[in-house]
């Protein structure tokens, strides 16, 4: 098996740093304001909705197909995916210094973290046993493919949160996300 | 503050069992818990599963039954103390999150015990063991940030430094270095033994932690730091359980461990910020008083002795979680080249250490230094927090 130097081509590998972004991304929310704060907070958005989405496309079928049980594997993982969602479409449009968003996001950071551990423990653990290196490095194009959707880091200059507005609104994200990884995949898998 | 738990009246041992509701306590929050609440958690079960440890191996040895069944009575309960610790750490963190926990938790109690202690040579014991853990925190925030993609201090949150200490490639020594002498039980300074068997407590957990959690990574390079590390650990455990006095009899010894608890629980209810958890350490601080009791009377029933004999007259003062980042930079620039040859401390590296160091690298380089090349490969530079400025050491400041 490849180190983990070599792991942007294992897609469990890959998966799991997204899960450390995610997280890294939701201290930034807490600990920023105003319009710091405000571009963080999309960024967070795009970035968890991209994420699911690839794992919606890529992983899930995977799983689905090739895993003893996957089937309901995946039925936990998409109803503590649809948890968060919920979570998540009340907070899409919120303001973010409202003195409730706080406590809204510890809510959604908590149902979020759970789920990611949730998949790393009882999904992925799966696919590294039932996947070969090639296997894991075509699932890991598409998810690299929906990756370059969403940025992590805020973009410069003092308009940042206005431009990341205007990317649009998350349902086109997951559309366009959806496309290119199916793109992808078509190529590659 | 004067605190003798030897003139406090606990909770009696047959109102201590707790039932599945009581045992169902809510985890602390990965990602906004006091980072030290955190240590105190881990240090704590180190130090119950030691008093568990002990019991059975005291029973193990025991020929009485009535004895047997006392202390079976007084383990369940430990038992349950554990449960109720060790659960406060939550499902949600990883178990590399909580690895540099531990580290953390070895750092900065084993920082504090070396400042505090009185007696030189077991002072030097825990400055020497202090440096290892140091780089091991090191090493395991690198590994930490390549899997996870989440920096160290997020966990340690600046209270604690990462950067190298002594290379662990160097703490691979001929196990015969690595007995120290022990104290004179009858002449030691009440605190020192309660320092040894709190150390000795805290690495033995932090050895059957890495023996246990290694083999669950699956990238190559986790599972062989964590051999590595998991045998320093041994290291540490036959380094630290070689300072207590062999001759203590098991009655005494049993004394020691409840006193201890005693000792823990009040110094962590004392400097809890946390309500909920300073509440589990104010409850089980009860419970020991009463398995305190019990140990004495044993005691006096079975070796003849009073306990006062071999106890302090109050408890110590509290034992703190706090940074000790000052103290370990003056370490790092003093003793970073030390190395062990039988119960002393040597700057060279003797042929026994020479010997030690070929046939366990076998020529290749270790996965603590194989697991730098890989982080420098992934992101062009080492993962450090050094949040008092450059490194005192100069041949560990970072090249870039």
């Amino acid at each position: 098996m490849a180190g983990i130097a070599a792991s942007d081509a294992d897609v469990v590998a890959l998966l799991m740093r997204q899960h450390g972004d995610i997280r890294n991304l939701f201290d930034e929310v807490e600990q920023s304001t105003g319009d710091e704060r405000r571009d963080a907070f999309r960024r967070l958005v795009r970035l968890l909705a991209v994420h699911e989405t690839a794992e919606e496309e890529v992983i899930h079928p995977f799983t689905r197909k090739s895993v003893a049980g996957g089937e309901d594997v995946v039925k936990d993982r998409l109803a503590e995916e649809k948890a968060a969602k919920e979570t998540l479409a009340r907070l899409d449009d919120a303001d973010t210094d409202d003195p409730k968003f706080l406590s809204e996001l510890a809510a959604l950071r908590a149902e979020v973290m759970a789920h990611a551990r949730a998949e790393e423990r009882y999904e992925f653990i799966h696919i590294r046993r039932s996947a070969d290196p090639a296997r894991l490095a075509s699932l890991a194009s598409g998810i690299k493919a929906a990756e370059a959707m969403a940025p992590t880091r805020p973009h410069p200059g003092t308009e940042s949160a206005k431009k990341n507005l205007a990317l649009g609104p998350v349902a086109a994200l997951v559309d366009r996300t959806r496309d290119a990884v199916r793109k992808t995949m078509g190529k590659d898998g | 503050m004067t605190f003798n738990p030897l003139q406090q009246q606990g909770i009696p041992l047959d109102r201590q069992l707790r039932n599945w509701r009581e045992l169902d306590v809510e985890p602390i929050d990965p990602d906004h818990c006091d980072p030290y609440t955190r240590c105190r958690i881990i240090a704590m079960n180190g130090i119950e599963v030691e008093a568990i440890l002990f019991s059975h191996q005291f029973a193990r040895h025991c020929p009485d039954p009535e004895v047997k069944r006392q202390l079976a009575e007084v383990r369940y309960i430990e038992q349950q103390q554990q449960k109720v610790v060790n659960w406060l750490l939550p499902g949600l963190a990883s178990v590399l999150e909580t690895t540099i926990a531990y580290e953390q938790v070895a750092v900065d109690l084993t920082g504090w015990v070396a400042r505090a202690e009185p007696d030189p040579y077991l002072k030097q014991a825990y400055q020497f063991g202090v440096l290892e853990d140091f780089d091991h925190l090191y090493r395991y925030a690198n590994l930490y940030e390549m899997i996870e993609h989440r920096k160290a201090d997020a966990i340690v949150e600046g209270l604690t430094e990462v950067m190298p200490g002594r290379p662990t490639k160097l703490h691979h020594r001929h196990p015969v270095d690595n007995v120290r002498e022990p104290y004179d039980r009858a002449t030691v300074d009440p605190l020192s033994r309660l320092h040894a068997l709190t150390i000795m407590s805290a690495e033995q957990q932090t050895m059957n932690f890495y023996m246990n959690v290694g083999p669950q990574y699956m990238e190559p390079i986790a599972r062989q730091l964590y051999q590595e590390i998991g045998l320093i650990e041994e290291e540490h455990v036959t380094h630290y359980e070689s300072l207590v006095d062999p001759g203590e009899s098991w009655w005494e010894q049993l004394v020691h461990h409840e006193y201890n608890e005693c000792y823990l629980y009040h110094s962590f209810m004392e400097t809890e910020p946390d309500p909920k958890v300073k509440a589990i350490w104010e409850l089980h601080l009860n419970m020991e008083l009463e398995h305190l009791r019990i140990a004495c009377d044993l005691m006096r029933r079975h070796d003849g002795r009073e306990p006062q004999e071999v106890l302090a007259p109050e408890l110590p003062n509290v034992l703190t979680f706090e940074p000790n980042k000052a103290y370990l930079r003056e370490l790092l620039d003093t003793q970073m080249d030390l190395t062990t040859l039988g119960t002393g401390y040597v700057r060279e590296a003797h042929e026994r250490f020479q010997r030690m160091q070929e046939q366990i690298h076998g020529g290749e380089e270790p996965p603590s230094e194989r697991v730098m090349v890989q982080h420098r490969e992934m992101f062009g530079r080492e993962y450090r927090s050094q949040t008092e400025g450059e490194h005192p050491d100069a041949a560990s400041r970072e090249r870039s």
